[in-house]
C-alpha cells in the first residue's frame, strides 16, 4: 500500500497503525498511553497527526491507499501542547523526576505557560509495598490494562466519570486491603510515577549513618543485569563488580550475594522434590521464590497450599543465615546487624512484613532505589573499579545466577536434582527448552526410572493458563512478572521487551562463564551444611529456611 | 401523525415475501435515513453489515435517548411500540440475526414492563425464533453513543471506543452489530407497507419558553413561523438551542428548518429537538448549565474531554462572576475548539458547540459580563 508520509511516497503495510509506520520510519511521535504490548485505547491524545486534513490519533488509526499523512505542523504541535497542558503531569509536585517516561515526552511536546490550576485532590495511599498518588495520574489506563490482561489480576480499574475519573481498587479500598499481588507491573508501566514503591531508602541511609550498626547488603541475581541502565549503560551490561564497589562506597559493611541464597534454595527445594517423588506426592510441587506468586496463590488458589514448596525465598534464606550463621562466625550480635536486600521486586517489600517468616531482612531496596542511593552519594558508577563479594557468603554457582530469568529456578533445580538423584554427572547443564522467551515452557526428565514432567510460567495470565493443566506436571516454577525477575516491578523502567531479552541473556552469559555451575558443588553451600545446617531438610534447616502459607480472601 | 401509523406485522410479512435484497432496495428507494442525528441511509448500513462474513450478527435498538430536550423516542415507545418491535424483527430477518437488544434509557424503566409484554406478544404472533432482550442503561448520557452502548451491553464500563472498526463490522463480542434508533426502526415497516410514506417527516421535540411543549411531526423545510404559531411562544423569544450538543442560534421566523439551513448557522440539527429560550435569559447562564451537563456526562476516557470540559465550566463561572476579561473569552474559544478537534467520540466532538455558536451569535451577552 502506498501512502504519502510528510510529502514523501512510502510503501507501507496496510495492517499497521500510523504510529507503527512512523516509528518504522524513525519519525518521533510522542505518546503516553500507548504501550507496545497493550491495546491502544487512544486516551492521552498526544500522538495526533493529520490524516487527509483531519486530526487523528496515530496509535489507533490505520491508513488507506494514498492517504496523506503529516506528522508535524503548527496545528499538530499546538494541539499536542494543549493536551499536555490539560494533563499537566507533575503539576502538584513541581515537575517530574527523570525516572519516568513522561519526562522525555514532556520535553518533546513542550509546554508553554500552564493556564489552568490543577483541580485534583486525592488522598495518596501508603502500603507496605506500593504507594499510590492519584494526583499525579494522567488516566492513561496502562496500569489497568496490564493488571487485567497481562497479570490477570484486575485489582484496579477506573471509577467515576469525567474529571473525577480515577484509577482505584473497588470501593475506593486500599491496595493492601484487596486481592492485589503487589507485583508492581502497574508501576513499571506508569509513565508518570502515580504508582511507586514504598521507599525504604530513608531508613537504610539512617542505618548506614549509625556507626553501631553492622549493615549488610545482599543483592538479587537480576540486579546486576539491569542496574547499569540507570546510569545510561547499554541494557544487558553486567555490572556485578561495579555494583559491589558502589555498595561498599555507600557505606555497607559487607556485600553478600543472594545467588548463594538461591543455591541453598535449590538444595532445599530439590531435596523436597526428591522426597515427594519417593513419597508419591503431593504433585505438582510449585516453587515459592516469587513473593507475588505466593500472594496470588493465597488469594486466588488457596487449595494449592499443600502443593507449594515450603522453602522461603532466596533472600529470606540468606538473610536468616546472615543473622545466625554469619553472626556466629563473625562474632557480631544479630541485633546489631542490619540486613538490606536489593531486589528487582516490590512484592519482596510486602514479603518482609509477613509475620510467619520471622524475617531477618530489615529493609528491601528496589534496583531503582539503589540507583537513587548511588546517585545521591555522587558516585561515578560507570567508571568504578570492579570488586568481589565478601567471600563469607559471597560465592555463588551459575545455577544461582540464572534465578533472575523465567525458567532459571527450574533449570538450577534440575541440575542439582538430577545429579543428586541419579549420581550421574550432566554432560550438558543448559536446558535449552527452558531458555526461550515464552510465557509457558514445559519438558520432562528421567529421574531414577521415573519421568518427571516440569513446567514454567511467567506473567499472571500465563500462570492462570498453566494452572488449568497443572495435574499433568510434577514440578512447576511460577514467576509473576513477564520474563521473570529481569522484568520485575522493582527494575529500571523499560519500554521495550528487547531490554528484558538482553538482561536475560546477560545472566545466562554469567552462568556460562563460571566453572562452578551446580548449586550442590558450591564450597560455601557445602561448608554451611557441614558446619551449621547438617543436611537439606534437617530439623535446623526446616526451622530456619522453611515457612508456611495462609488462605487470603479475594474480597 | 405518520409515525403513529400501525402496520400490524404487515411489514414483516411483506419483507419475508419479497426477500432480503428487495427490502434493502425498497428502503433505499424510499430514502429512509437514520433519525439519530447523523442521517446515514439505513439500507447502506445494513448492507455493510451483511457484507461482513460472520457466524452471528446482532441488532440493537438504541432507546437511550439522553439528549436534553429530546423525548420523541419516549413518545414512540409509549404510543406505537408494536411498530418499533416489528421494525426490529425486520432488521433481524434481513441481517440474519438471532439476538436483538433494546438498550433502554435507565430513566425510562417505567416503560419496560409494558414493552416486555408487547415483545412476547409480537414474537408469538410472528413465530420467529429470535430473542429480544431489554438492557437497561444506568443513566449515563455517553451510553447513547454507539460504541459505548456496545461496551455497556457487554458488561464493561460505558466508555466510547474509536472507530473504525465500526460496530457494523465489529460490534458486540467482535461480531457485526447494527444499531438503529427507535424512530428509524419504527419507520422501517411503515416505509415498506405504505406507498404514501414520506421520508421527510421528522419528529420534533419542542420545549422551553413555549405554551405548548411536546412532540410534533413536520416535514423538513417547515417554516419557523409555522412552528411558532403551533407551540405559542411564552413571551418574546431570543434564541433556540438544538438539545445540548447542537448549538444555540437566534430565532428567525423566516428560517425553513432543515439540516442545511441549521448547519449554515454553525449548529447541528441532531434529532430535531428545539429548546426555545426567552428574552429574560442570559445566554452565558444557558451555556454554563450546558457546560455543567458535559462535565458531568463526559466518560473521562480521553484527555481533552475529561480535563477540558471542567475547564470550560470554570471559565464560564469566572465570566459569570464578572471576574473575566477579554483574554478569558479567547481562552474559552480556543479550548472549545481544541476539545472538539481532538476528542475521541461524538460527545467530545460536540461539547463545545454551544459555546462556539453562542460566541458567534450572542457575543453581547458575554461582553456584558466582563469586568
Amino acid at each position: 500500500m502506498k501512502i504519502i508520509l510528510d510529502g514523501k511516497k512510502v510503501e507501507v503495510d496496510g495492517e499497521k497503525t500510523i504510529l507503527e509506520i512512523c516509528r518504522g520510519q524513525n519519525i518521533k511521535i510522542p505518546t503516553l498511553c500507548y504501550h507496545k504490548n497493550l491495546f491502544p485505547e487512544a486516551r492521552c491524545r498526544l500522538c495526533l497527526v493529520e490524516l487527509d486534513g483531519k486530526l487523528v490519533t496515530a496509535c489507533s488509526t490505520k491508513v488507506k491507499e494514498n492517504s496523506k499523512i503529516i506528522t508535524s505542523s503548527k496545528r499538530i504541535l499546538k494541539a499536542r501542547r494543549r493536551n499536555m497542558e490539560l494533563m499537566n503531569p507533575g503539576a502538584d509536585i513541581g515537575g517530574l523526576s527523570d525516572d519516568f517516561e513522561a519526562r522525555e515526552i514532556y520535553e518533546q511536546v513542550g509546554l508553554g505557560n500552564v493556564r489552568f490550576k490543577s483541580i485534583k485532590n486525592y488522598l495518596s495511599e501508603l502500603g507496605a509495598a506500593l504507594v499510590r498518588d492519584n494526583n499525579k495520574c494522567i488516566n492513561c489506563g496502562r496500569c489497568v490494562q496490564v493488571c487485567e490482561k497481562i497479570q490477570a489480576i484486575s485489582a484496579i480499574d477506573f471509577a467515576s466519570r469525567a474529571h473525577d475519573e480515577h484509577v482505584t481498587p473497588y470501593n475506593e479500598k486500599h491496595l493492601s486491603e484487596i486481592a492485589c499481588i503487589k507485583c508492581g507491573q502497574c508501576l513499571i508501566n506508569c509513565p508518570v510515577g502515580a504508582i511507586s514503591e514504598r521507599s525504604h531508602l530513608k531508613e537504610v541511609v539512617k542505618a548506614l549513618n549509625n556507626p553501631r550498626k553492622h549493615v549488610v547488603a545482599q543483592t538479587a541475581p537480576s540486579i546486576r543485569a539491569a542496574l547499569g541502565e540507570l546510569f545510561d549503560m547499554e541494557p544487558g551490561t553486567l555490572v556485578t563488580g561495579k555494583m559491589v564497589t558502589a555498595l561498599r562506597k555507600c557505606g555497607f559493611d559487607k556485600v553478600f550475594d543472594v545467588d548463594l541464597g538461591a543455591d541453598i534454595t535449590i538444595m532445599e527445594e530439590s531435596a523436597e522434590l526428591l522426597k515427594r517423588i519417593e513419597k508419591g506426592g503431593p504433585f505438582p510441587m510449585i516453587t515459592t521464590c516469587c513473593p507475588a506468586w505466593i500472594l496470588m496463590m493465597e488469594h486466588f488458589y488457596p487449595k494449592l497450599i499443600p502443593n507449594m514448596s515450603t522453602c522461603k525465598s532466596p533472600h529470606e534464606m540468606l538473610g536468616m543465615l546472615i543473622k545466625t550463621y554469619y553472626a556466629e562466625k563473625a562474632g557480631i550480635k544479630p541485633k546489631d546487624i542490619v540486613v538490606v536486600s536489593v531486589m528487582p521486586c516490590v512484592a519482596k517489600k510486602f514479603e518482609s512484613t509477613r509475620p510467619e517468616l520471622n524475617t531477618e531482612v530489615d529493609y528491601v531496596l528496589t534496583t531503582r532505589e539503589l540507583g537513587r542511593l548511588i546517585k545521591q552519594k555522587k558516585i561515578d558508577f560507570v567508571n568504578l573499579e570492579e570488586q568481589d563479594f565478601d567471600p563469607t557468603l559471597g560465592i555463588a554457582s551459575g545455577a544461582g545466577d540464572i534465578f533472575g530469568n523465567a525458567g532459571g529456578v527450574m533449570e538450577a533445580a534440575l541440575r542439582t536434582g538430577y545429579e543428586v538423584a541419579t549420581g550421574k554427572r550432566l554432560k550438558k547443564v543448559e536446558f535449552d527448552n527452558l531458555r526461550d522467551f515464552a510465557g509457558i515452557k514445559t519438558g520432562s526428565v528421567k529421574l531414577g526410572g521415573k519421568t518427571i514432567k516440569y513446567a514454567c510460567a511467567n506473567g499472571g495470565a500465563n500462570i492462570r493458563k498453566l494452572l488449568e493443566s497443572k495435574d499433568k506436571y510434577h514440578f512447576i516454577e511460577m514467576m509473576v512478572c513477564p520474563g521473570g525477575c529481569v522484568g520485575g516491578g522493582g527494575q529500571p523502567i523499560y519500554f521495550d521487551e528487547d531490554v528484558l531479552k538482553l538482561r536475560s541473556k546477560a545472566l545466562y552469559e554469567q552462568d556460562s562463564k563460571k566453572e562452578l555451575r551446580r548449586s550442590h558443588e558450591n564450597p560455601i553451600v557445602k561448608e554451611i551444611y557441614k558446619k551449621y545446617l547438617g543436611k537439606p531438610l534437617s530439623k535446623k534447616a526446616e526451622k530456619l529456611l522453611h515457612t508456611k502459607y495462609q488462605r487470603r480472601e479475594r474480597f | 401523525m405518520q409515525i403513529l401509523r400501525e402496520t400490524k406485522l404487515e411489514g414483516l410479512r411483506l419483507a419475508k415475501k419479497i426477500g432480503r435484497a428487495k427490502v434493502l432496495e425498497v428502503l433505499s428507494k424510499k430514502g429512509l435515513v437514520g433519525r439519530g442525528g447523523a442521517g446515514f441511509p439505513i439500507a447502506k448500513k445494513w448492507e455493510t453489515s451483511l457484507g461482513v462474513k460472520a457466524k452471528e450478527r446482532y441488532v440493537i435498538c438504541n432507546a437511550d435517548e439522553g439528549e436534553p430536550g429530546t423525548f420523541k423516542d419516549k413518545f414512540i415507545l409509549k404510543n406505537n411500540p408494536e411498530t418499533m418491535i416489528e421494525g426490529l424483527l425486520i432488521a433481524a430477518y434481513v441481517l440474519k440475526a438471532k439476538r436483538c437488544f433494546i438498550y433502554l434509557r435507565g430513566e425510562y424503566d417505567y416503560l419496560r414492563e409494558e414493552l416486555e409484554e408487547k415483545i412476547s406478544e409480537i414474537l408469538k404472533k410472528s413465530k420467529m425464533k429470535i430473542s429480544i432482550e431489554i438492557v437497561r442503561g444506568a443513566g449515563a448520557y455517553i451510553c447513547g453513543e454507539e460504541t459505548a452502548i456496545l461496551q455497556s451491553i457487554m458488561g464493561n464500563r460505558g466508555n466510547a471506543m474509536y472507530k473504525p472498526p465500526h460496530p457494523t463490522v465489529e460490534g458486540l463480542w467482535g461480531k457485526p452489530t447494527v444499531i438503529n434508533n427507535v424512530e428509524t426502526l419504527t419507520c422501517v415497516p411503515q416505509a415498506l407497507v405504505y406507498d404514501d410514506w414520506n421520508p421527510d417527516y421528522r419528529l420534533f421535540s419542542i420545549s422551553g419558553d413555549v405554551c405548548h411543549p411536546g412532540v410534533y411531526e413536520w416535514e423538513l423545510g417547515v417554516k419557523m413561523s409555522t412552528i411558532l404559531d403551533t407551540v405559542k411562544p411564552n413571551g418574546k423569544l431570543k434564541a433556540m438551542a438544538f438539545g445540548c450538543f447542537g448549538g444555540i442560534m437566534p430565532v428567525n421566523k423566516n428560517l425553513s428548518v432543515s439540516q442545511n439551513t441549521i448547519c449554515k448557522e454553525g449548529c447541528q440539527h441532531g434529532a430535531f429537538s428545539i429548546i426555545f429560550i426567552g428574552e429574560k435569559h442570559n445566554i452565558v447562564d444557558i451555556c454554563l448549565s450546558i457546560a455543567k451537563f458535559y462535565t458531568y456526562e463526559s466518560c473521562g476516557k480521553c484527555t481533552p474531554c475529561r480535563e477540558g470540559t471542567i475547564r470550560l465550566v470554570n471559565l464560564l463561572k469566572k465570566i459569570k462572576s464578572k471576574k473575566a476579561d477579554k483574554s478569558d473569552i479567547k481562552l474559552l474559544k480556543e479550548f472549545a475548539e481544541h476539545i472538539q478537534e481532538t476528542s475521541l467520540c461524538g460527545l467530545g466532538r460536540s461539547c463545545g458547540n454551544h459555546i462556539l455558536t453562542s460566541l458567534k451569535h450572542f457575543k453581547k451577552d458575554y461582553m456584558g459580563y466582563l469586568k
